[in-house]
């Protein structure tokens, strides 16, 4: 009795693997935690976790479309931070209501919805000049329908964007530099303050869920951890089921040869469009669980450099492996974490004193350079030669 | 003989406050002596007039009195409260001398004389008359000074003694300024309507700030009912409210100022009256719980209406149909017709004027804004270009190029010579870094250009944290030599830096000399046909690794001499390359890769562009480069080989 689901896990062992190493990270950040076990690992940790998590998604996308599909997208973390919008706006705006109608029960009026509007106006909007709700927060009440934008906002944009692109048939580095010069004038137009979302305050306290205030922070992280490492694992599963059909295939050879592919037949444009969107959609969801945990999101973030970065993280972690890019994004923006954070000693060389903080950036560009000239995938690439050596 | 009459004229003026006897011309002494009290007393009050009959007397003794009077240095006599110029002798006596011919009189203890003070007020008031003598005075920065204080606090006294001094004016460009300073004084204080006219006439010339200042200042208008009016009101137009920028509540505020209307109580005043009248958790008939929507808190005012407890208010209650019954009109302040109409065609004339120069210059801008995107991106047009290699840290050559020259500038301290040896020494320095980074990183990435591109991104934000290492973050000055500091200035609106000039001539010259190595040498020979086809240029005995190599280096080069005169423009920081890079690709890729014409192409279309977006919406430069890059997206998608698209074998792919 082998159903198709037993026989993809029979043919693909590393999903169970991986599902399972990531069981095993989830209920041992658990019992660390301060919210449920024993408590070695603070709070704050945990959110770096559970970002890290978020990273190995984005990174996962990344490797779907660039990895196997040949498309270097620098434009994954615009996706990535509109999704982290428009879960933002939700939290912000519940959160205000709720600070705004609890100061105003103590009125000598019962407030009437207009004066509670025109007080969340105020309160979210003050700081860039305004009073007003924009209209783009019309739906910002509802969760489902915020929850549904997250999909949809990024899905449409990659969706046009990718329809444009794909149709008049921009490819390789052209296609990157467009890419690039979307992310760009996303960021910049965020960055106006009548923009509606703030300008470069961005949206802030969404560490605080509405309506969850006497839940603490230690398990409200713990919560998050456990749907990013949920996120990931289907994010995981989902990349593997498309990569490995006949539809990865189609998308290989799209990479490697996409005249060929279309001259057999298939519409290549589509294949392209439907990888790129829906990587963008796992971009803005990755994006959507991380912002309530990092608390603030300005449009500093959606800069181009955070998607080279991703780039980065995915070429040293090994293109064309799933779990290559997880490993790229967690091993890089730990290491970052680790080495910006003051904890590696500094060293004396001769008359210079290597401080970290200023030469990690440094030694992550040179190491970069090396493992594209010789390395050229990754760290998988070394997991590949281990593989081959047992095997022999 | 207008002056003549007016010079008449004013010393009527000035004889009317001091009340001296008709037919006798009025002197230092009788006004003193008439005016003694008060200027003992010296109040801000009473002294204007006077102050205003010793300038007019414009003599050296007045004017002098003025100043000893403003410097504490004058005494009355107690006994008879006469006025003199004291001075302090060795035994505490004081001598007294005469004000108009500073000859002793007397010498008294100090008990029997006062020293007159005037207060701050009364200093400035005294200073600001005093500003005409020194338009006399024989030291020019004096007279200097005293025009551009007569230019922030000119009245109508000035006007005579102004028209005396430009005659005798010897210095040219202060006569001018004089004149022009006239021009405003006869606009707003003319005697006549017809000289007024015809220094609006005069005025209507020049684009200055300060002469649009003035002509507004005549043409100020206010909102007011017809009714109202006088029949002599200078009207300028009908409105009608609601329209432009006189709103309805504008106008029924115009109403209850003439108490025509009874102010309509806002909704937060209304909300104020029901909060008053909360009685044992109601308002009238209403619970308070109920009160939580429009509707319902309307109905309970209302009621309170109807008993009388708050103003009249009712929900059709609107202040455009009260305001539709009234008749609004526009109403120069200024009297006399003939003058705001004068004005009014002079400031039509000159906003023409100024629009058409403001069109020029944001032309000069740019072509200035072409020339600099031209410089950032002529480098990455050779090396991504024409070797179609994606060199991320273009940027951060730019910025080498940048930190060279100001390196240079910190052992070199003559900016001339600084700015001569640094654009060489950018080149060699950026030339090496270019053959450096070929050579070893580059050369074995040929084959695969998207990874070209993540390993230079490599270098690049090594390099940028190295500069950030070594010279710091903070931004550090790259000084221009003074001969390129100034600006050419055209008119009062148009003027441009001439560091945006030699840019602009640099440009120039990057694009000429570019165009002749690529097309008429034998190394720009060599280089095209490496890049089109590598196999078959090396079976003609051209060593593609050595070309490759130069080529490269050349296009590094010529960025770092950008990195020089873009640091001369803008600060030079670690991370002013990434402020070019999008830019310089998109430069590169929308005029069309391959070709320095089409460089040229892409330059000039974005820099034209982002001015003219610019030019439409001037608050929000970040607007701007918003539109422009979707503006470019959708280009690409039309012309993906961009302006300048290369046909043929030399296309490559």
């Amino acid at each position: 009795m082998q159903g198709p689901l037993t026989q993809f896990l029979m043919k693909n062992p590393s999903v169970l693997i991986f599902l399972g190493l990531l069981s095993a990270f989830t209920i041992f950040a658990a019992i660390g935690s301060e919210a449920f076990g024993i408590g070695f690992i603070s709070t704050s940790m945990i959110k770096t976790l559970g970002k890290t998590l978020c990273f190995c998604l984005i990174a996962i996308a990344m490797d779907l479309v660039w990895g196997y599909c040949g498309i270097l997208s620098l434009g994954h973390f615009a996706f990535f931070g509109l999704g982290g919008y428009m879960i933002g706006m939700w939290l912000m705006y519940e959160r205000t209501r709720l600070i705004v109608e609890s100061s105003m029960a103590n009125a000598a009026l019962p407030p009437t919805p207009q004066e509670i509007q025109e007080a969340i106006g105020t309160q979210i909007f003050g700081v860039v000049g305004g009073a007003e709700i924009p209209a783009i927060w019309a739906f910002a009440h509802s969760l489902p329908i915020q929850l549904a934008l997250v999909v949809l906002v990024p899905g449409l944009l990659a969706l046009v964007f990718g329809w444009l692109a794909f149709r008049s048939r921009v490819t390789g580095v052209y296609l990157s530099i467009l890419t690039q010069a979307m992310t760009l004038a996303l960021a910049l137009y965020l960055f106006q303050n009548d923009s509606g979302l703030r300008g470069n305050n961005g949206l802030s306290g969404l560490q605080n869920i509405p309506g969850l205030d006497h839940v603490p922070q230690s398990h409200i992280s713990l919560y998050f951890l456990l749907a990013s490492a949920f996120a990931l694992g289907l994010g995981f599963v989902i990349a593997k089921l498309i990569v490995e059909n006949k539809m990865g295939n189609v998308i290989k050879g799209i990479r490697d040869n996409e005249a060929r592919v279309r001259f057999l037949g298939y519409h290549v444009e589509t294949y392209k469009l439907f990888i790129f969107v829906l990587t963008a959609i796992m971009a803005a969801i990755a994006g959507a669980i991380y912002y309530p945990q990092a608390g603030i999101i300005n449009p500093a973030e959606i800069a181009p450099i955070a998607s080279i970065y991703l780039a980065v993280w995915v070429a040293i972690g090994g293109r064309g492996r799933i779990y290559g890019a997880v490993i790229g994004a967690a091993l890089v923006s730990m290491l970052s974490s680790l080495f910006t954070g003051g904890q590696i000693p500094n060293i004396e060389v001769g008359p210079v004193n290597v401080v970290w903080v200023d030469w990690w950036l440094v030694l992550l560009g040179v190491s970069f350079v090396a493992v594209t000239l010789y390395a050229p995938k990754g760290i998988g690439g070394l997991i590949d030669m281990i593989k081959m050596e047992r095997t022999k | 003989m207008i002056s003549r009459f007016l010079l008449l004229l004013a010393c009527f003026l000035i004889v009317l406050p001091t009340q001296a006897q008709e037919g006798t011309a009025p002197s230092l002494k009788s006004i003193v002596s008439q005016n003694a009290p008060d200027i003992i007393k010296g109040s801000v009050r009473t002294a204007p007039p006077i102050i205003d009959a010793l300038v007019a007397l414009d003599d050296p003794s007045s004017l002098r009195f003025l100043s000893l009077w403003q410097e504490k240095d004058l005494w009355y006599r107690k006994s008879d409260e006469e006025i003199f110029v004291a001075e302090k002798r060795e035994d505490r006596t004081y001598e007294l001398f005469d004000i108009a011919t500073l000859e002793l009189v007397e010498t008294l203890p100090k008990k029997q004389i006062k020293q007159i003070k005037p207060n701050s007020g009364l200093r400035a008031l005294i200073d600001e008359a005093l500003v005409i003598s020194r338009l006399k005075s024989a030291d020019m920065s004096v007279r200097q000074e005293a025009i551009s204080s007569l230019s922030r606090l000119a009245n109508k006294q000035h006007l005579l003694p102004l028209r005396g001094a430009i005659s005798a004016e010897p210095n040219q460009a202060l006569k001018a300024e004089m004149e022009r300073l006239e021009r405003f004084l006869t606009i707003q204080f003319g005697a006549s309507s017809e000289e007024r006219v015809s220094a609006i006439h005069r005025a209507s010339d020049d684009l200055s700030v300060e002469t649009r200042a003035n002509l507004n200042r005549v043409t100020s208008s206010t909102m007011a009912l017809k009714d109202m009016l006088d029949d002599d009101a200078n009207i300028a137009r009908h409105v009608i409210p609601g329209e432009a920028d006189f709103s309805v509540e504008d106008a029924y505020q115009l109403l209850i100022d003439n108490d025509l209307a009874e102010a309509i109580p806002t909704a937060s005043e209304r909300t104020q009256f029901l909060i008053e009248n909360i009685g044992e958790g109601k308002v009238g008939r209403f619970t308070l719980h109920n009160l939580d929507t429009q509707k319902n808190r309307d109905a309970a005012y209302l009621s309170l209406v109807a008993e009388g407890k708050a103003p009249f208010w009712s929900p059709g209650l609107s202040a455009d149909i009260l305001v539709e019954q009234f008749e609004f009109v526009e109403v120069y302040d200024e009297r006399d017709a003939q003058v705001t109409q004068a004005a009014e065609v002079a400031l039509e004339k000159i906003e023409t004027s100024v629009a058409l120069s403001e069109f020029v210059d944001v032309l000069l801008d740019a072509i200035s804004l072409a020339s600099i995107y031209f410089l950032a991106a002529i480098g990455l047009a050779i090396t991504f270009g024409v070797m179609r290699v994606i060199n991320m840290a273009h940027g951060e050559f730019i910025m080498m190029g940048a930190y060279t020259g100001f390196a240079v500038q910190q052992f070199v301290t003559n900016y001339t010579l600084s700015i001569i040896i640094a654009i060489p020494l950018a080149f060699a320095v950026t030339f090496f870094a270019g053959v450096a980074l070929e050579r070893l990183v580059i050369r074995h990435l040929y084959h695969r250009p998207l990874e070209t591109l993540l390993a230079t991104f490599g270098i690049s934000i090594a390099l940028q944290q190295l500069a950030k290492n070594i010279f710091g973050t903070q931004a550090r000055p790259l000084t221009a030599p003074e001969w390129l500091d100034g600006a050419l200035v055209i008119n009062d609106v148009i003027s441009i830096s001439l560091i945006r000039i030699a840019i602009f001539g640099l440009g120039v010259l990057f694009f000429v000399v570019l165009l002749f190595v690529l097309n008429k040498t034998r190394f720009g020979l060599e280089t095209r046909a490496v890049t089109q086809n590598r196999q078959m240029a090396a079976s003609m005995g051209i060593n593609p690794n050595f070309i490759n190599m130069l080529t490269f280096g050349l296009g590094s080069g010529i960025a770092g001499i950008a990195g020089v005169a873009i640091g001369l423009y803008a600060k030079v920081t670690s991370e002013m390359g990434g402020d070019y890079i999008v830019q310089s690709f998109m430069t590169v890729v929308v005029g069309g890769v391959g070709n320095i014409w089409g460089t040229l192409a892409g330059a000039v279309m974005i820099g034209f562009l982002q001015k003219g977006i610019e030019w439409f919406n001037p608050a929000n430069t970040l607007a701007a480069q918003t539109y422009m890059i979707i503006f470019i997206i959708i280009f690409i998608q039309f012309r993906p080989r961009g302006i300048i698209a290369l046909k043929g074998r030399a296309a490559g792919d």
